[in-house]
């Protein structure tokens, strides 16, 4: 893989920078981050989810994606160099696109509430709720897997072992 | 039974405390230099390790705050939940491997001590350890706080101490803390933190199905009931909207890799491969646990909006409330012995850290070397810590909250926007230099303390911890490559290209 990785990251955090100056200048709703409910005292409420949205949704999904990509990039800048083969591209291209599909029918699943104001439920959740909770969670069980079971191969190899124990050894060795 | 209950829930309370006092005396003759009592000289398996880690992970907050949250503001708080596999994954792949490299290749005892190796720089050892001690005196006093109040419940419903004060409560539950830490150091920690961890995952998985029973339809129901009132709180992004929601999946996705109390577990391992399976095995025990985060305040909600529990008090009532109305005292017993080991084994986790950055790291950043007869010290300044931080805490409650609250904004986001770029970053890129360090963490904090102090709210529910730490992996990155290139010692060198 020939792209700079640091250069990448480096980017995707100023965009979500750029993204998060955006959202904060945007035509401020009353009320966008909740407010007290009218009859119980210590509940809040959402109130008008389509209007508190009007202005940043798109922005807070753009944000959501760029964090998707910045973890996965992450993921890969922990691997060692001479490990970052195609093999790994694959598998993190398809944990992103996993990771991303999940975000989509999430925000668009709401998006589609907000416009009909009906919804099935799947597992005790709202549809685009049970997206957020199980999905999200789930999402991200590629990366574990990549970890856990590709541990050896891209992780920690026998030979990263040896080279580990050498270092050991000769450290012990310059100390006397 | 019913007619027990408080009994019984004080017996499961009682058993709990004598068993981390017996694991104190145990571990005391396991405990003979500080690498026993820092990093339990890297002896650890992976079992133990992984529940260690994520009982750390779990404070009081996920068994009091969490479900009070969810009670007051729905789904919204959930992102601070099922971000746990991103940011656990995140962990292992940029930490677990290199921290425990460095740390037996340098015999390291402390986070400022790895970062001090990585970077070649005292001056960052020292602005870590520093914000360490800082983040620390919050914690802790709130974490003791929060035991003595959830204590004074428990005992005041009995007739012998129907009229116990918080002082007392605060003393006793400290004084058991203070014991297990002093004699055993992090080897009573880590092994209470195992017992600890097995309470918490029975304890949410028990709380699941108590919580799915309380109305026929199961969970369906609860949420129906809450969207017929306001939609938008059982939607994704609930009553905070998506701003503070993406904050928190942000802050606590990325930032689990700047939690100095975590990573530093991942030093104790005995074996560089157990990593492999120390991810799902964390993963596993946190996600069992925080499943009473979730279920409770979705239930309690529902509850109050049905007419079936009056109003709640206050938000964080909502677990003791949903333990008395609907369970039984066994389970109430066990899951308050659980609320108990999720806050001890958050404090011992920091009374550990905070330990080694007064006794090892700040004087070895001023002076070059730690403090003569150091495991002595680090008993000694174990106790003094537990009671400076008992004594905030008690002040807090009396007097004034402004300083708890100060330090307490040094909490998660803090370590996060400080320390995930410095160590996170700065273990897995060669460019990283002592310069983007200082820049990142000066910055973090700087722009934390401000917007706590000025009280500065953003829009859209955007927090400043989001934006410090935005600011602070741009900074950190975008410093390291404009300054000159850093020199390396060649085995730390050696290490970043395994």
């Amino acid at each position: 893989m020939k792209i700079n990785l640091i250069h990448t990251i480096l980017c995707t955090a100023v965009l979500m920078a750029i993204v998060l100056a955006s959202i904060c200048l945007a035509e401020i709703v009353p009320d966008a981050a909740g407010m007290p409910h009218p009859s119980y005292d210590g509940l809040q409420i959402g109130g008008d989810g389509a209007a508190r949205l009007q202005h940043v949704g798109i922005l807070g999904f753009a944000f959501q994606c760029l964090l998707l990509i910045q973890i996965i990039l992450l993921c890969i800048l922990g691997v060692p160099d001479r490990n970052r083969t195609y093999e790994l591209a694959a598998y993190m291209g398809a944990s992103l696109a996993f990771m991303l599909f999940v975000a989509w029918k999430m925000y668009f699943g709401h998006q589609s509430f907000l416009a009909t104001h009906e919804t099935d439920y799947f597992w005790g959740f709202p549809v685009a709720t049970a997206w957020q909770t199980y999905g999200t969670w789930l999402s991200a069980i590629p990366l574990v897997l990549i970890y856990s079971i590709g541990f050896t191969k891209f992780i920690y190899s026998e030979k990263d072992e040896e080279t580990f124990d050498a270092l050991l050894a000769e450290r012990i060795e310059n100390n006397g | 039974m019913e007619a027990f209950r408080q009994e019984i829930i004080i017996s499961a309370v009682i058993i709990y405390m004598i068993f981390c006092v017996m694991t104190g005396l145990w571990a005391m003759r396991r405990t003979h230099d500080t690498s026993d009592f820092f990093i339990a000289s890297r002896g650890l398996g992976p079992i133990v390790v992984s529940l260690a880690l994520f009982s750390s992970t779990l404070s009081g907050f996920g068994f009091v705050g969490g479900p009070g949250l969810v009670y007051s503001i729905g789904v919204s708080s959930f992102w601070m939940v099922i971000i746990s596999s991103t940011g656990y994954a995140v962990c292992f792949f940029l930490v677990s491997k290199r921290i425990r490299m460095i740390a037996e290749l340098r015999n390291c005892i402390s986070l400022p001590d790895i970062v001090a190796a990585r970077y070649g720089s005292e001056a960052v050892r020292f602005m870590l350890a520093i914000t360490i001690v800082l983040g620390v005196m919050g914690y802790l006093a709130t974490q003791i706080l929060a035991m003595a109040v959830v204590m004074q419940a428990i005992l005041s419903g009995t007739e012998i101490f129907a009229n116990i004060g918080l002082v007392a409560c605060v003393t006793i539950s400290s004084a058991v803390l203070i014991f297990y830490c002093v004699t055993g150091g992090i080897i009573a920690s880590v092994y209470t933190d195992v017992v600890q961890g097995a309470i918490m995952i029975v304890a949410g998985a028990l709380i699941l199905i108590a919580a799915t029973s309380v109305f026929d339809g199961g969970m369906q129901e609860a949420t129906s009931i809450i969207l017929r009132d306001d939609p938008e709180t059982v939607m994704p992004y609930g009553a905070a909207g998506i701003m503070a929601s993406l904050g928190w999946f942000f802050v606590f996705g990325l930032g689990l890799a700047g939690q100095p109390h975590i990573i530093t577990k991942m030093m104790m391992n005995k074996n560089i491969k157990d990593n492999r399976s120390m991810l799902p095995l964390s993963l596993f025990g946190y996600a069992m646990a925080a499943l009473l985060w979730v279920s409770i305040g979705i239930v309690m909600r529902a509850a109050v909006l049905d007419g079936r529990v009056e109003p709640l008090a206050l938000p964080d009532d909502a677990a003791s409330v949903f333990l008395s109305m609907f369970t039984n005292p066994l389970l109430a017993g066990i899951v308050f012995a659980g609320l108990f080991a999720a806050i001890m084994s958050t404090s011992d986790a920091f009374l550990n850290i905070g330990t080694a950055a007064i006794i090892h790291d700040i004087p070895k950043a001023i002076q070059g070397k730690s403090i003569d007869n150091d495991l002595f010290w680090a008993r000694i300044v174990t106790v003094i810590l537990a009671c400076v931080a008992a004594g905030f805490a008690l002040y807090s409650h009396f007097q004034d909250a402004t300083l708890v609250a100060l330090l307490g904004a040094f909490g998660w986001g803090t370590f996060a926007a400080s320390i995930f770029p410095v160590v996170a970053i700065g273990l897995n890129w060669k460019g990283a230099t002592v310069w983007g360090a200082v820049t990142a963490i000066t910055f973090a904090l700087i722009i934390n303390f401000v917007s706590q102090l000025a009280g500065y709210t953003f829009p859209y529910g955007v927090s400043g911890q989001l934006v410090a730490f935005v600011c602070s992996m741009v900074l950190f990155i975008g410093v390291s490559l404009v300054s000159p290139k850093p020199s390396i010692d060649s085995d730390i060198d050696r290490v970043l290209d395994i």
